[in-house]
């Protein structure tokens, strides 16, 4: 059995830089994830991580906190938004002096591009890396602290014991084996779940496991209707061009030529809130002024120079996907999911209800991001709380006593998956996720109705039960059996989908990422209130609205960008 | 749509004594990438087909396999570019790694090349609550731009001819990895990581150019030159074979206009190396008996002054 203080599921930017933090406080940690670190989706993030450094425009941590309120449609919660902003430079900072390779300056200090919904310049970035290189950094300092990391090791369930967690059960990918891993706190941050959608802009591995784990453990998941669909997806495979082509001054252009976007944000144009730009965007296809079912992105005028300095990444991603090239031709785009503004629910410092469980990142809901997140920000919450959420697990295992391993979570498992395992027929995971994706992108897209909703709801009922009764694994080996963790995937992803679906039939509003034609107005007397969604074997999620959102500033205000 | 052909090398090291091959059938546009069809032919015909994969987008580097005998990032491989007329497409894991389960393979020798270069920022001063950011000049940041592309696919690692042949060899990714902090204006360990590296046998590259293939443009042949410059510059491991080796093939080529052999083995095993010498003096009589020993004293060539010109205005100050 394997025992550590503290455990961190998943390797990408939140979970490493919580592992450095506990490292640093000379914890006892380890980190569990299904793929080596730096294969973590974090590092496909291209666009940028927000700083009030005020580098090139006068900036503070208070402006970047209202634009962070304003573009979450005061629905974040505006003390956990305060603590971030204030702690982004001090992060930043802390980054590149462990040696992050940012974009500078000529006078030596780091740069900062403009982003969507920002007042200022406050976007650090390198080129069209960003994920990467903060993502190389994180793990360079596992590496500098020989931090333990159980490698393709995928979490299967969360163990608790009178209500306080103790650990998870792990399936060690490379022999077969369930092992427990037992520790006295455990933090999640496993990051979004973008495979629910046919079209996302995330990897094959963003698949809601933590968000599934803690859901099933009896931890309560927050405001998952709230899906951000990013703007400028490629149509061919839906791989995200960063908003940094847009905060670099690209356009965005309809059939007739046309700059639509002053239509719809009449000051900000591209750089507005990207719900905003989703939406307008989206409309112009649907009101017949796309192309192939697309508007276009034009860098053209930026010049070959710039292009490749500052997004090289990108002009290669497209030119790859559809032969065009950014340098001369406009490449066509059309919105596409992108990331969960909602996730496991945490209070300010990563805390989850249930003592010893904490999230960070995608994973997590604090909220900061509440119905609609902003560029740069993303990367922001895995640093900000990533080392939050490890500063408090730390504390709370010297308080806490010693934990007993959960053999009967590990017997329960065992069992589960013999079961997927011992059956040679029935239906395979990938058919039902195929069902899945097809209901989630034709009935819980950008723009929703009741009818599509229900429709929606009633869908994922079916291909839960299903999945519970029918699901059979072909693989039936003990070495890296994918088909096996595949299932798995699919499983968490279907309860994910089944929080966001519920989620917006039951929100009669229209805020942020959510936009509800038969409810197009903002209802602020009623709907000041975060989703709380609660498992129900076999059924779908309860949903309690007892948590108000916390407002410190910035009351409630027409948002218009 | 087209029908692709995956031939598919399949083995399961807990089971399989040998490998075998499967070809699995699957109708994709042909724009799509050979992952794309792999993702396919699992989800749809086989699921027990493994191999590893992520982003899709050439950023995590987890999909580099074989793919017609090439080592590549399946995710940034068309179909059409890779099929023949039958439609078929060869899939195999990478070489120089040990199989694991189909296209996957055991990673860790790869990762530990990594782990001996100490691959964390070990600045000067050591304080770290600092303020505000150092000052880094965007040339100096430049230097580092295209080292940091590397998504540690191991693509490089696995097209190496000296990795097959000699296993602590670092490869080329370590290598460029280990520049990335070496040219680092706010690393405080030059020195140490020079020697580090010349310690894992970074001259044993032959430059054959083999990694210069990479699907990220990092380049990292361009990379080990580098490093070599700089452990000359720096004057680290000086004692070494390699950098005298260096250093003895561009005195006698600017001296003589040719490659002086004899005077290039004194010179990189030393002429005080007794039992160096001792280890070659059979091959130079075999060499000998068979008239292939070179002449210990050549005269320059005709107009070697022109060579040397060359070499001076090639010469950077240091």
């Amino acid at each position: 059995m394997i025992k550590h203080d503290v455990v961190v599921i998943g390797g990408g930017l939140a979970g490493m830089r919580a592992a450095v933090e506990a490292a640093e406080r000379g914890a006892d940690v380890a980190i569990v994830s299904k793929m080596h670190p730096v294969r973590s989706h974090s590092g496909a993030a291209q666009g940028g991580i927000n700083a009030a450094l005020g580098n090139t425009a006068e900036d503070t941590p208070e402006n970047h906190a209202f634009d962070t309120a304003k573009g979450s449609d005061y629905l974040g919660d505006q003390d956990a938004i305060e603590a971030m902003c204030e702690d982004a430079p001090r992060q930043i900072i802390w980054l590149e002096h462990r040696g992050c390779i940012f974009s500078r300056l000529p006078d030596g200090r780091l740069a900062q591009r403009p982003f969507g919904g920002a007042g200022s310049p406050r976007t650090c970035y390198s080129a069209d890396v960003t994920g990467l290189v903060i993502l190389h950094t994180l793990w360079e300092q596992l590496e500098r602290f020989k931090v333990k990391v159980y490698e393709e090791y995928f979490c299967t369930a969360l163990c608790t014991e009178d209500g306080v967690g103790t650990g998870v059960v792990a399936y060690n990918m490379l022999n077969g084996q369930l092992e427990l891993i037992t520790a006295k706190a455990t933090i999640f941050a496993t990051g979004g779940c973008g495979r629910m959608y046919a079209k996302t802009t995330n990897g094959y591995a963003s698949t809601a496991d933590g968000l599934g784990i803690a859901f099933r453990g009896g931890v309560p998941i927050m405001d998952m209707e709230f899906v951000q669909f990013h703007p400028t997806s490629l149509k061919e495979n839906g791989v995200l061009l960063s908003e940094a082509a847009r905060g670099e001054g690209a356009h965005l252009l309809n059939s007739l030529g046309e700059r639509f976007m002053f239509k719809y944000a009449p000051e900000k144009g591209e750089l507005a809130s990207r719900d905003v730009v989703s939406r307008a965007g989206w409309t112009e296809i649907m009101q017949g002024r796309g192309i192939d079912g697309c508007v276009l992105l034009d860098l053209r005028h930026l010049g070959r120079e710039k292009i490749l300095e500052r997004l090289p990444q990108i002009r290669e991603l497209a030119l790859d996907a559809t032969g065009k090239d950014a340098i001369d031709t406009p490449i066509p785009i059309l919105p596409g999911m992108h990331y969960t503004m909602g996730g496991i629910e945490t209070d300010k410092f990563g805390a989850t209800r249930v003592p010893g469980i904490y999230a960070a990142g995608e994973a997590a809901c604090v909220s900061v991001h509440g119905a609609n997140r902003l560029g740069g920000n993303s990367l922001l919450e895995t640093i900000v709380f990533g080392a939050r959420a490890a500063r408090h697990a730390c504390d709370y295992i010297k308080e806490s006593g010693d934990v007993r391993p959960s053999e009967r979570t590990l017997k329960a498992e065992q069992e589960r998956i013999d079961g997927w395992l011992s059956k040679n027929e029935g239906v395979r995971a990938p058919q039902l996720r195929a069902q899945m994706n097809k209901t989630m992108s034709d009935n819980v897209f950008i723009f929703r109705n009741e009818k599509e909703l229900k429709k929606a709801v009633d869908d994922l009922l079916e291909i839960r039960k299903a999945f519970d009764r029918d699901v059979y694994v072909m693989d039936k080996s003990k070495t890296f059996n994918t088909d096996l963790v595949h299932a798995m995937e699919v499983d968490f992803l279907i309860d994910a989908a089944m929080c966001v679906a519920n989620g917006a039939l039951a929100r009669k509003e229209s805020r942020g990422a959510q936009a509800r034609t038969d409810y197009p107005e903002r209802d602020d007397e009623n709907w000041m209130v975060h989703t709380l969604a609660w498992r129900q074997e076999g059924q779908n999620p309860r949903l309690d609205y007892s948590r108000k959102v916390t407002i410190t500033k910035w009351a409630p205000t027409v948002r218009s960008y | 749509m087209a029908q692709v052909k995956l031939d598919i090398f399949r083995y399961d090291e807990a089971v399989d004594a040998v490998p075998h091959r499967d070809t699995v059938e699957v109708d994709v546009p042909v724009t799509m990438t050979v992952l794309d069809a792999l993702e396919t032919a699992k989800a749809e015909v086989d699921g027990s087909i493994s191999f590893r994969r992520s982003c899709r987008s050439a950023i995590c580097g987890s999909c580099s396999m074989n793919i017609n005998g090439v080592t590549g990032l399946a995710c940034k491989t068309p179909c059409k570019s890779v099929m023949n007329d039958e439609g078929v497409i060869q899939i195999d894991p990478m070489p120089n790694f040990q199989p694991m389960k189909d296209l996957v393979v055991h990673m860790d020798p790869f990762w530990d090349k990594y782990t001996r270069l100490k691959p964390y920022l070990q600045p000067a001063d050591r304080d770290e609550d600092h303020e505000t950011e150092r000052r880094v000049s965007p040339a100096d940041m430049k230097k580092l731009v295209d080292a940091a592309n590397c998504v540690m696919c191991a693509t490089c690692y696995a097209l190496c001819p000296v990795v097959s042949v000699d296993p602590s060899f670092a490869g080329p990714a370590a290598i460029a990895y280990a520049y990335r902090f070496i040219e680092d204006v706010r690393d405080g360990k030059k020195k140490e990581r020079l020697a580090q590296i010349n310690e894992d046998y970074l001259w044993l590259c032959a430059h054959c150019y083999a990694c210069s293939y990479c699907p990220k443009h990092v380049d990292p042949h361009d990379r080990i030159v580098d490093v070599k410059r700089a452990t000359i510059q720096e004057g680290v491991m000086m004692d070494h074979p390699g950098p005298r080796h260096a250093l003895v093939v561009n005195k006698t080529i600017k001296k003589t206009g040719m490659l002086a052999e004899t005077e290039v083995i004194q010179g990189t095993v030393g002429i005080f190396n007794i039992r160096g010498l001792a280890k070659i003096t059979p091959l130079a009589i075999r060499m000998a008996v068979k008239g292939k020993m070179p002449p210990p004293f050549l005269r320059p060539i005709p107009k070697v002054d022109e060579v040397r010109t060359i070499f001076e205005s090639l010469e950077v100050p240091t």
